[in-house]
């Protein structure tokens, strides 16, 4: 542990001693007061000074830890702006960016608070916030009535997730490895994509009675009919879960022994960075301020769309997904090219299952609560498109093998994804 | 009315066939005799069990003393019995034994028919719990008669149907052993989706097309997702330590055959909703019946590849079949002889026949009454019925760690429907002159599609689960409840007789 050496030489004395005691105190909870003498005034300041070193380091550690953060000020940034001009490209563009590394750090406070809570917590931690971004910019959108952008930054997480971060995993990793092939461990893909198929199947059929002009109520029975299947969406979650940390903990031990040993690679040479309460109450701050933005975010997609003269469709489904994604696409890359591809499949294809499986219908049933009509009626297009591209990543997963090629064809077939997308209008008005 | 056709039956047997019968018997007791141990073997006939038997069957002189204490019912089974054990043995000797069997035979051969008769509906009627949906059946006849009220018919015949089609795949087992693996499967390819396909006749006759479609669509999608959905999770439920396998082999190449049935069932489809037919509406129709006689030809192939080419594999899972199917055949011989089998093959048949007749009459105004889509009461309701028995038995074979069986039985059952109900219904409406074609409309075929295919991807690894279970059962789920807020564009009936 090199910092509190660092902190020493940098402080008094008095510190010294107190940041002694707050480095132990980050394993252990008993509060050291060895002066718990007459002078309580003199304790009580020392106390402070404590939380406040303690403070400060977790600030250094949190804020200060990773390059990333060198965004963090376009969150303000965005917000200034937002108050000060008109221009809702710049808002837009900046809260963007501010975002991202929130997301990141996101990311990080879950994993710390994880590495203290044991499997079972720390994989339903996982579950929970690994899409807390998308979660929500899509409440957001929601409470703004802005349906289409919900379905359409939801889809795009998933399209994002199986093409881009794929691709660029394998792409990265077979460049790295190119003499041969990289391999992974096929039983565990074949049957998360095999879920993922279902999920998807699951979240078509509102969509495919819509279009075949076949309900009993031209636009209603197919709202009526996407809330009850998010609710059997909701359970076949619930039981995955259960599925997951119960019954199979064994298939699920490796993974995640290797994803606490590896991931951001802070655990494997040094135990936690934060104590359980501070990465709880970080969590807290990153997710507030992460809504902060999220909301002006929201509120400038349109006149982004209209300044930067970007289709909607295009913000939603290419840009909204980017930020979210930020995080797990670095993770992702990072782990291919340690030759470490199961864990990368299993960050791609276990985030595109959750936000089929759980995010998309808790939308909707958010939505029903707050009274919009959030269905899972995707539009013909986005449902081809998102059915496609399962099915097809899918099979090419199947023969457990990876290399750059396999890693371009991905991210180009995104690309083609993508242009489709900026040449997409919806056929009929937004909201 | 079943009880005349009984007793008619009986009459006729009385005057005419009993030196038939007499004969017959002593005929399968030589071919039994001469085929004892290959019969033994691929039924897996160990010992007899405490049910009791018409008293043909393989047993050798040594179980001569376990049969009579057993045969505790009536006082007639023993003189049924004896003439029986006579002929065994002297099983080989045909030439004196054949005279005095026949004059034994003549002596009591009325009180044998009588009491294998009684015997044989004991077996068939009062053997099995489901049994008490039986006179569901006759209630609803009479209640068409009486009432109007087509919802209760229609829940009445549905129900009646039930144990019906569960005895129809029990005699058609019974008649398997006795016929061997080639023609044991041939039968059991044919009736064993007879439920459906006698329905689906009726409703053709009765010009509902888009019935017909839609009963055998689900009853595809029902036995792909339902039925192995349940087996799945039953069967991770009771082996919740480790994830079930099943032959991944056999399931992939089953799998790839129900797609290949499937695509070529999409064409007519997929060629009438791009609007590029040379005449539209008249030339998909055409297309629809040329490929139903492909795919008839495909499926005798198919099961000429399976009966021929593949014996071994097939005279496995028959003999597991053989054994297990129902649950009745679990180390036992067959309870009923052969003619008995097929007689209620007939019987029954003709019996679901009629009631398939209130039953698709009641339909509309079932769907009416009760305020629900056609489409569902098609899709949903109706395969249950004919799916019922499989149901039950890919259940139990999944509980008893035998997936194989459950996949056969379910992905086996989804390829005849499509190889060989579906075109032979096109082909069937083609006789009687009704438009029946594979145009099935596009939230149908759509649904059919994505089924089978996510299906077949699923089945790829070869393992089962609870979970993978619960998937499927809840897809289906979701697929109902599509099917329930699902209208037809076009209308039900296109043709009145």
């Amino acid at each position: 542990m090199m910092r509190p050496v660092d902190e020493k030489e940098s402080f008094a004395m008095e510190v010294e001693t107190i940041v002694d005691s707050s480095v132990s105190s980050v394993k252990r909870y008993p509060p050291e007061m060895p002066h718990n003498g007459p002078l309580s005034s003199v304790a009580y300041s020392w106390i402070l000074w404590r939380i406040l070193k303690r403070l400060s380091k977790s600030i250094k550690v949190v804020i200060f830890g990773t390059k990333i953060n060198i965004l963090l000020p376009f969150g303000p940034l965005s917000i200034v702006l937002h108050f000060l001009t008109e221009n809702h490209g710049l808002v837009f563009f900046f809260s963007l960016i501010g975002i991202t590394p929130l997301a990141e750090r996101l990311g990080y406070a879950t994993e710390q608070l994880a590495a203290y809570t044991g499997q079972t917590v720390g994989g339903l931690l996982n579950a929970t916030f690994g899409n807390a971004t998308e979660m929500i910019i899509a409440m957001y959108a929601l409470k703004n009535g802005m349906i289409r952008v919900v379905q359409q930054s939801l889809l795009g997480s998933i399209l994002s997730n199986m093409l881009l971060v794929l691709g660029c995993a394998f792409f990265a990793g077979g460049v790295v490895h190119s003499k041969k092939d990289q391999i992974f461990n096929k039983a565990a893909a074949v049957v998360n994509s095999g879920l993922l198929l279902m999920a998807v199947m699951g979240l078509m059929f509102p969509a495919v009675l819509h279009f075949t002009h076949s309900e009993v109520q031209y636009g209603k029975s197919e709202v009526a009919l996407s809330r009850f299947s998010s609710c059997v969406m909701l359970i076949a979650y619930a039981s995955y879960l259960v599925f997951q940390l119960k019954s199979h903990r064994n298939l699920y031990h490796p993974i995640e022994d290797e994803e606490g040993l590896n991931e951001a690679d802070l655990d494997e040479d040094e135990p936690p960075e934060l104590s359980q309460w501070e990465a709880i109450s970080w969590l807290a701050i990153l997710t507030l301020w992460i809504s902060i933005l999220s909301e002006y975010l929201v509120d400038a997609i349109e006149g982004a769309s209209d300044a930067l003269n970007l289709p909607m469709a295009f913000i939603s489904v290419i840009l909204l997904p980017i930020v979210g994604n930020a995080a797990e696409h670095a993770s992702a890359i990072m782990f291919a090219m340690k030759n470490k591809l199961d864990i990368t499949l299993g960050v791609a294809i276990g985030s595109s299952t959750q936000i089929s499986m759980f995010v998309i219908p808790f939308s909707v049933v958010v939505g029903w609560l707050m009274r919009q009509q959030m269905d899972l009626n995707f539009q013909l297009f986005e449902t081809a498109t998102l059915f496609i591209t399962v099915l097809v990543v899918a099979f090419m997963l199947q023969d457990g093998t990876a290399n750059y090629f396999k890693g371009l064809m991905l991210i180009l077939c995104y690309f083609i994804v993508a242009a489709s997308f900026y040449f997409h209008t919806d056929p009929e008005k937004d909201d | 009315m079943f009880f005349s056709l009984l007793a008619f039956l009986t009459f006729n047997l009385e005057e005419t066939s009993f030196c038939t019968l007499g004969f017959l018997t002593e005929l399968v007791n030589l071919r039994i005799g001469t085929k004892e141990k290959a019969i033994r073997f691929h039924f897996g006939i160990k010992e007899m069990s405490g049910k009791l038997r018409v008293g043909f069957d393989s047993q050798t002189s040594s179980k001569m003393g376990s049969m009579d204490g057993r045969s505790d019912h009536e006082f007639e089974d023993e003189s049924l019995v004896s003439p029986m054990e006579l002929t065994k043995m002297t099983n080989g000797l045909t030439g004196i034994h054949h005279g005095s069997f026949s004059a034994v035979e003549q002596q009591k051969s009325i009180d044998n028919i009588n009491t294998s008769l009684l015997r044989s509906l004991k077996v068939i009627l009062f053997t099995s719990k489901i049994n008490i949906l039986m006179p569901c059946g006759p209630l609803a006849v009479v209640i068409h008669h009486l009432t109007e009220d087509q919802g209760w018919v229609f829940f009445l015949s549905l129900l009646g149907i039930i144990p019906l089609a569960e005895r129809l795949g029990f005699a058609t087992e019974q008649l398997a052993l006795f016929t061997g693996p080639t023609v044991g499967g041939l039968l059991n390819a044919t009736f064993g989706n007879a439920t459906e396909m006698i329905i689906s006749v009726h409703a053709l006759k009765g010009g509902m097309i888009r019935v017909v479609q839609q009963s055998l669509l689900g009853s595809i999608l029902s036995n792909m997702l339902l039925v192995l959905g349940c087996a799945f999770f039953c069967g991770g439920i009771v082996f919740m330590k480790k994830d079930q396998v099943f032959d991944k082999a056999a399931a992939v190449v089953n799998s790839g055959l129900l797609l290949m049935a499937v695509m070529g069932l999409l064409f007519p489809a997929v060629l009438h909703y791009t609007h590029s037919e040379v005449h539209y509406g008249k030339s998909e129709l055409a297309l629809s019946r040329f490929s139903s006689c492909i795919m008839l030809v495909a499926y005798a192939f198919y099961l000429v590849f399976q009966l021929k080419g593949h014996n071994e594999s097939y005279e496995r899972v028959n003999e597991e079949g053989g054994q297990n199917e129902g649950g009745t055949d679990d180390e036992e011989v067959p309870e009923i002889s052969k003619w008995e089998a097929i007689i209620w093959l007939a019987i029954l048949t003709g019996w679901i026949s009629v009631l398939s007749d209130y039953l698709v009459d009641a339909i509309q105004g079932a769907s009416a009454a009760w305020n629900i889509p056609i489409a569902f009461i098609s899709v949903i309701l109706l395969p249950i019925v004919g799916n019922a028995a499989e149901h039950a038995s890919a259940i139990m074979f999944a509980m008893k760690d035998k997936l194989d069986i459950s996949l056969g039985v379910a992905i086996g059952s989804s390829t005849q429907i499509s190889m060989f109900g579906i075109p032979f219904c096109v082909v069937v409406g083609w006789i009687l002159g009704r438009p029946m074609d594979l145009n099935f409309q596009l939230f149908e075929t759509a649904s059919l599609f994505i089924t089978v295919l996510v299906v077949a991807f699923m089945l790829q690894e070869g393992t089962s689960n609870y979970f993978k279970g619960l998937m499927l059962v809840l897809c289906y789920l979701i697929v109902a409840a599509s099917f329930f807020v699902h209208v037809d564009p076009s209308p039900v009936q296109d043709k009145k007789p």
